[in-house]
């Protein structure tokens, strides 16, 4: 039984907070991220919107029939 | 553009509430589009907020399973843990002050000369609107009473609880000065897409600048409680184009005046 590696026993180390609290802080980015191209397409549309009741090419007064 | 004008040409924009609503209605002056990218910014550090203590908690429950972690540890203190969950809420906390701030004073910026005065009078249970631009000294001012059109006369087309027999007409834009009081108890003269909710107090005058970007009809309803036909007092106001607003006045208002 000589020269019998040793078997060493797998102990479980816990999570590293500093990893954990950054992987949150990555993932809630990219979802807030989401949210503001959201809202930016929301801006853009809005500003097509006026610039082109501006220029007379759209109209919200319905025409009388 | 052509896909562009088709989309816009049958995109109406929401300007009174709908069914299953979940966001705001369009905004129709800038205060209304300030509340809402207010929201917006506001909305985007709540996400922020929510997935991160989402990720915290699942993992924790993860990491910390009886069956992964039969003996748990007994911390009582973490210095720096403790002092970043401070300092981070109230960077946030500033970031959202800044443009709350921000528009909330530009809400109170009183225009200096609005082109037209409305007062808004409450009553048990309707509104009565004076035009007092127009007065000469002997003369009384525009006035009338607005009140909601009962279910059984509506017609096709039109919104329960919304519609209104005389409508606030004002021209679009043009900046507005909005005159609220009351006759008897407390009301409140609410237009969601212009971002507007003035509360109406018997013995008070309270003032409200609007600038109504865009022609439409915006409907809002009484927001405070005033008896038992509260739900019953809605608001209209039809936003029509400058050049249309003097032959409104004279030619719907002033009949509709004599009569009262």
């Amino acid at each position: 039984m000589a020269n019998v590696p040793k078997i060493g026993k797998a102990v479980y180390k816990g999570p590293s907070v500093v990893k954990e609290i950054i992987y949150g802080i990555t993932l809630g980015l990219a979802v807030g991220g989401l949210w503001k191209m959201h809202h930016w397409n929301n801006q853009r549309r809005t500003k097509e919107f006026y610039d082109l009741l501006e220029k007379g090419e759209i109209s919200v007064v319905a025409e009388d029939e | 553009m052509i896909v562009l004008k088709w989309l816009f040409l049958t995109i109406s924009p929401c300007d009174a509430a709908e069914p299953w609503q979940l966001g705001s209605q369009d905004a129709a002056t800038p205060i209304m589009q300030g509340i809402i990218d207010l929201h917006h910014d506001i909305f985007f550090f709540l996400i922020l907020i929510l997935v991160f203590v989402l990720w915290i908690l699942v993992r924790a429950l993860w990491h910390f399973h009886y069956k992964k972690n039969a003996i748990p540890q007994r911390i009582v203190h973490g210095t720096t843990i403790e002092i970043l969950r401070t300092i981070f809420p109230s960077i946030i906390s500033m970031f959202i002050a800044i443009p709350s701030f921000a528009l909330l004073y530009s809400m109170d910026e009183v225009v200096v000369d609005p082109a037209i005065t409305i007062k808004a009078i409450g009553h048990q249970w309707y509104r009565t609107y004076e035009y007092s631009d127009y007065n000469s000294s002997d003369e009384q001012s525009l006035t009338f009473d607005s009140y909601m059109i009962p279910e059984e006369d509506l017609e096709l087309g039109q919104s329960r609880l919304l519609e209104v027999d005389n409508r606030v007409v004002v021209p679009a834009k043009t900046h507005l000065r909005i005159i609220v009081t009351s006759a008897d108890v407390p009301h409140s003269w609410a237009v969601p897409s212009s971002g507007v909710k003035c509360d109406a107090v018997p013995g008070r005058l309270n003032q409200i600048s609007i600038l109504v970007q865009r022609e439409g009809v915006y409907y809002g309803q009484c927001s405070e409680i005033c008896g038992t036909n509260h739900a019953f007092t809605p608001i209209v106001v039809e936003a029509v184009p400058r050049k249309d607003y003097g032959s409104r006045v004279s030619n719907q208002l002033i009949p509709q005046t004599g009569e009262a």
